[in-house]
């Protein structure tokens, strides 16, 4: 009878064990399912009030799902900008499949950006703009909320992905950084250390960088440009467009602006394009090296007085200026960066290049109407967690050397460099393979050899694009005895 | 207490062991049950893994007829799993007849007519009777097509136009499945196996515990034993159900145990299947493995003989595996409450949620399983009755 | 004692016992005499209860087979055919659980086995599976399993069929002493030398039925006959044929 009993109970434990596993599934209390753009499988997804402020907006975390979760650290993804929000990095999810088998792959949109309140000041879907309406715009944003402008910092962004962690019962985590995110990153890692596993940082903005001075990142990187292009028969036959471009920008102001056309609706623009912005669609042209190869022909084309190409260019990144908050852009840049550069620094990043100071001048011009107190950063102390560091080549903002030169205080780290690269290469060829043995095997040294095989997409050279070559190949006959016969064949279909 | 201990020391117990000892005793049948059930997860497993690598590994073979119109194209289409070669000249069916799987063929002038938005043709030969060619279509297609969206983006560009205005909408693809869920799709002629397992485990058990004693004359003798029929029928049930119930047990083990071999995580299918899970599965699988016990005792003993009994069982284990196929194929729903409690669909239901981690309300379980015992019993019945038809003892 | 009340069965409408009554009394050694296909061993069945008559009563030591077959079943030995052993189990353990099937346990059943294994010589034997015996060897297992939970009543079916002399003379010594202690033996045979040497009366059968009985020696008086052969001729198939066998 005994027996019985025993056999009895144990069927119980083993029924009501079913039962307790059904509720774990639930995962953590207010779990969604929910779904980015840009990637195909559900997330769970939270909003994670700030208990300490009960006004402040509720904190959207999104998590891939592993898998197969395997117990390793999840990967935070870490937004750039300053003002893009996580949730826009969910086509990434795609490259990052082979890390999201083992690990979840968690998203947070900081606060003022994203999902998370964005922290819009109506400007950001305007392409053309008069700088000093520029600024007076977003001084009026600036007073409709200058206590959450002044709140806005890197400071209160790790803490809250501090919060998240926690909340979210994960013991330490890896980092992924991008751009902006990369300094998001490395403060994490110097106010968190404890929390942070490893980081992989793309197109990486150290603590003592100064990565708003970028003419002489943007120089370098048109340079590189130059270089390729006069690499490649075809481009080479461009001429000197540099000398063009460099003309261009001389001649600007002279004689009447150019007036363009939308590239989407084709409607003349009603404001003329202004030189710093001319100069900036430059800059920002190079960060995409499928962009930066139509360059050349763009400038030709210009200097010959058709426009048109680079009004396509510049229809390249509609998209990606609007996904930005403005506001807490300038809540950070202004309080952490433009308050620690001079004008001599200034003076001697700009000489000599085509950007000159037509980017700073912008937020130069924006945080006289921002006026957030300055949050400087303390020394960064040495850290020992493995770091992953991915440059591009030919980055115009973020450019190897800052890897190389500022991130003395990092034991334990590996960089790769892709030549000709833009900004933000952690999705292109062999990358995300590399990522994910880095992150499973972060002690081992990475064979980065297989990111030669990244390349410059083809040189735009005429209206009909790239040179597909053959100009002078030898004549080609018709393949095979049957050859004529087949095609006979294949034209009557 | 005291009439259990009686039980087990008295001659139902015996009876029991002897059928215990007969059935485990018999090596052919525990070598067939053996092998299949390790059998079908090794199957499984060796294959999803082979399936795996074969994609990852596959490498298409394009052979480029007169590339030096086109230079661009052939370092273009170079990478992402296909091997170009360039030749100078050949012959497009004699090239697919040898090592290549397609063949591209540029004619000349190409070039010239490119620059002057001719829209000349690329001749591509494919063999489509070769099992290759739709691979190493997919794979030419996917270099082409990136090769051809960046000349039109670069040529919609030049014309002052931003290149969204080629797509008018996106179409965002939302995938409601989970990890776990993706598995049934490669999981989903698991439980018929395993199924199946309980048929092929105990066919050879149960034939030699019916037709086989009857032939080898030992019949007889036990039916001239003071015991019931029913009990008879009971112990040899017994014997052969732990017989199939182990085979599918050992099928189950191999299968969760091969499961992490399995690339799973690569084809996007978390392994879900949890400990209690596999218990339970071993479990429900109990009833199941008494009822096919059972109904091929009595089949073997209406059968003739050894060898008809033998054909018979072997049609009947194909047949619930093709009935369940066929009702997995007709799309009947058979989540309704009265589907969980016949026998097999049931169990077939209750392994698939198991497999991928899904729980199955206990109050089901116990409602199938206990019409499925409730069929044993009405079945062991049936068999007692079997034994006193003058028909199954030998002829005198 | 064995009490065969005017049973009668058909199998499918062909009649194959018709009225059959006869006694086999305690402490003797009766014989079933018949032909192949005279329903011998259809007889044995529903006296063990395998089968069931259509009519008549069968008892066993006073209990009603049809009623309570499980009873009788425990009080009655029977060696069938000797095919029928469990080759993947030794003597040891086919012998020990029919026995305890028989419900004997404990020390009762250590004796029984005891008793069975001397009785019968089965020391050398004891241990092996039962797979490649001989005909004697299974004899020798057949009726030490039939005799292990010491039954009253024996029932045999033809039991010196393919026996050496050395198995044969076991078997008669075996079935002497049984008798002699008062067991009631019934055996069926075709084989007239086996009556003969073993029984100390003889049934006839033919037909379904009884067709004469007693001592081997009062039949061949009552027929008028030289032996047990033409007795049995004459009883079975009547005159006519006796004549058309060399006497």
């Amino acid at each position: 009878m005994a027996g019985t009993r025993k056999i009895i109970a144990g069927l119980a434990v083993l029924v009501a064990s079913l039962w307790l596993r059904t509720d774990a599934l639930g995962q953590a209390a207010g779990a969604e399912t929910c779904y980015l753009d840009g990637w195909r499988n559900p997330l769970r997804c939270y909003r994670l009030p700030i208990e300490s402020e009960p006004e402040a907006p509720q904190l959207a975390v999104m998590v891939a799902p592993a898998v197969n979760n395997s117990g390793e650290e999840p990967l935070y993804l870490l937004a750039g900008g300053p003002g893009q929000a996580a949730s826009d990095l969910a086509p990434l999810l795609n490259a990052f499949e082979p890390v999201n088998r083992e690990r979840d792959i968690v998203m947070v949109d900081r606060r003022g950006a994203g999902r998370s309140g964005a922290f819009r000041c109506g400007i950001e879907d305007q392409r053309s703009l008069d700088l000093d309406a520029f600024a007076r715009k977003l001084a009026d944003c600036y007073l409709d909320r200058a206590e959450f402008a002044e709140s806005l910092s890197s400071r209160q962004t790790v803490e809250d992905l501090e919060m998240v962690r926690s909340r979210l019962g994960h013991e330490r985590i890896a980092l992924w950084g991008g751009s902006w995110g990369t300094r998001t990153a490395l403060l994490y890692q110097q106010w968190h250390p404890q929390s942070v596993s490893e980081l992989v940082l793309d197109a990486v903005a150290p603590i003592d960088t100064k990565v708003f001075l970028t003419a002489r990142a943007a120089e370098d990187a048109l340079q590189a440009l130059q270089r390729d292009c006069a690499n490649d028969p075809a481009c080479a036959r461009l001429g000197n467009w540099r000398a063009q471009l460099d003309a261009l920008l001389e001649s600007w102001d002279q004689g009447g602006r150019p007036v363009l056309s939308d590239p989407l609706t084709g409607q003349p623009l009603t404001e003329p394009m202004a030189r710093w912005e001319f100069a900036n669609a430059i800059r920002t042209v190079l960060y995409d090296p499928r962009a930066a190869a139509q360059l050349p022909f763009a400038i030709t084309e210009a200097h010959s007085g058709n426009l048109q190409p680079l009004v396509g260019l510049s229809g390249l990144f509609v998209k990606s200026t609007e996904s930005m908050s403005m506001g807490l852009t300038f809540s950070v840049a202004c309080a952490e960066e433009l308050n620690r550069i001079s004008a001599d620094e200034i003076a001697a990043d700009s000489d000599g290049t085509f950007l000159g100071t037509a980017f700073l001048d912008l937020f130069q011009h924006g945080c006289r109407g921002w006026p957030v107190k300055e949050k400087p950063y303390a020394a960064p102390e040495p850290r020992a967690q493995p770091v992953l560091l991915i440059s591009g080549e030919a980055d115009p903002i973020t450019p190897p050397r800052y890897a190389d030169e500022a991130l003395g205080y990092l034991a334990d780290k590996q960089h790769l460099v892709v030549a000709s690269g833009g900004h933000i290469n952690s999705p292109r060829g062999c990358i995300p393979e590399l990522i994910a043995r880095f992150l499973a095997q972060p002690a081992e040294e990475l064979d980065s050899t297989c990111t030669r095989e990244i390349s410059r997409p083809p040189f735009m050279v005429a209206s009909y694009g790239p040179d597909i070559g053959g100009t002078a190949g030898n004549p080609v006959k018709e393949p095979g005895t049957g050859g004529r016969h087949d095609s006979g064949e294949e034209a009557g279909e | 207490m005291n009439r259990l201990t009686e039980i087990l020391r008295g001659p139902t117990a015996a009876l029991l062991h002897k059928e215990f000892l007969e059935a485990w005793r018999d090596r052919r049948a525990l070598w067939m049950a053996v092998c299949f059930s390790l059998l079908f997860p090794a199957m499984l497993a060796g294959g999803s893994i082979f399936m795996v690598k074969k994609q990852a590994e596959e490498i298409s073979r394009l052979a480029l007829l007169g590339s030096a119109s086109a230079p661009l194209l052939e370092q273009r289409l170079r990478g992402g799993g296909l091997e170009v070669d360039a030749l100078a000249e050949g012959d497009p069916a004699e090239l697919l007849a040898g090592d290549y799987d397609i063949v591209l063929w540029v004619q000349e002038g190409f070039a010239e007519e490119y620059r002057n938005f001719g829209a000349p043709p690329l001749y591509l030969y494919i063999d489509s009777s070769s099992s290759s060619s739709p691979r190493a279509q997919r794979h030419l297609q996917e270099r082409l097509g990136a090769l051809q969206q960046l000349v039109v983006q670069q040529r919609v560009t030049a014309r002052g136009l931003a290149p969204q205005l080629l797509a008018p909408w996106r179409l965002e693809v939302r995938d409601v499945s989970t990890p776990s869920r993706r598995g049934a799709v490669l999981l989903a002629m698991v439980p018929g196996l395993l199924i199946l397992t309980l048929f092929v485990a105990s066919l050879a058990t149960s034939v030699d515990t019916s037709a086989g004693e009857r032939e080898r004359l030992s019949l007889e003798t036990l039916l001239l034993q003071p015991l019931p029929g029913w009990q008879v029928i009971l112990a040899k049930t017994l014997a052969v159900a732990s017989m199939g119930w182990a085979g599918a047990l050992l099928a189950l083990v191999a299968l969760v145990s091969l499961m992490p071999l399995m690339p799973l995580a690569e084809l996007g299918i978390q392994q879900a299947t949890t400990l209690s899970g596999v218990l339970t599965m071993g479990l429900l699988l109990l009833p199941l493995a008494l009822l096919v016990a059972v109904v091929q005792i009595l089949l073997a003993l209406r059968s003739g003989s050894f060898k008809d009994a033998q054909t018979q069982l072997s049609i009947l284990q194909v047949a619930p595996v093709l009935l369940l196929m066929m009702l997995d194929m007709s799309r009947v729903e058979l989540g309704g409450f009265f589907w969980q409690l016949v026998p097999l669909v049931g169990q077939q239901q209750w392994l698939k949620a198991l497999l991928v981690g899904e729980s199955v309300p206990a109050a089901t379980l116990l409602a199938g399983s206990a019409a499925t015992l409730l069929l044993v019993a009405v079945a062991i019945r049936l068999g007692a009755r079997a034994l006193q038809r003058e028909a199954l003892l030998s002829a005198a | 004692m064995i009490e065969v009340n005017s049973i009668s069965k058909a199998f499918a409408g062909r009649p194959v016992l018709r009225e059959l009554d006869f006694r086999v009394p305690d402490g003797r050694i009766t014989a079933l005499l018949g032909a192949n296909g005279a329903g011998k061993t259809s007889c044995l069945r529903i006296i063990g209860g395998l089968l069931r008559a259509d009519s008549g009563t069968v008892r066993v030591g006073g209990i009603d087979v049809a009623r309570d077959p499980l009873a009788v079943q425990r009080q009655l030995g029977v060696v069938g055919d000797r095919e029928g052993l469990y080759e993947r189990l030794t003597v040891e353990e086919y012998l020990t659980l029919f026995a305890r099937m028989q419900g004997l346990a404990g020390a009762a059943l250590r004796e029984s086995l005891e008793y069975v294994r001397r009785e019968l010589e089965l020391e050398p034997l004891w241990r092996r599976r039962t797979r490649g015996f001989s005909q004697g060897e299974r004899m020798k297992v057949s009726l030490a399993r039939a005799l292990v939970h010491r039954p009253q009543h024996l029932i045999l079916d033809e039991p010196t069929r393919g026996l050496d002399v050395l198995a044969a003379r076991l078997l008669r010594r075996t079935l002497l002493r049984l008798r002699d202690a008062g067991t009631t033996i019934l055996f069926s045979s075709h084989v007239m030398s086996e009556v003969l040497e073993l029984s100390d009366s003889v049934l006839v059968m033919a037909r379904g039925c009884i067709v004469g009985s007693g001592t081997p020696q009062a039949l061949i008086r009552e027929a008028g006959c030289s032996n047990l052969e033409d007795a049995f001729v004459a009883l079975a198939y009547g005159d006519r044929q006796a004549g058309e066998v060399p006497a």
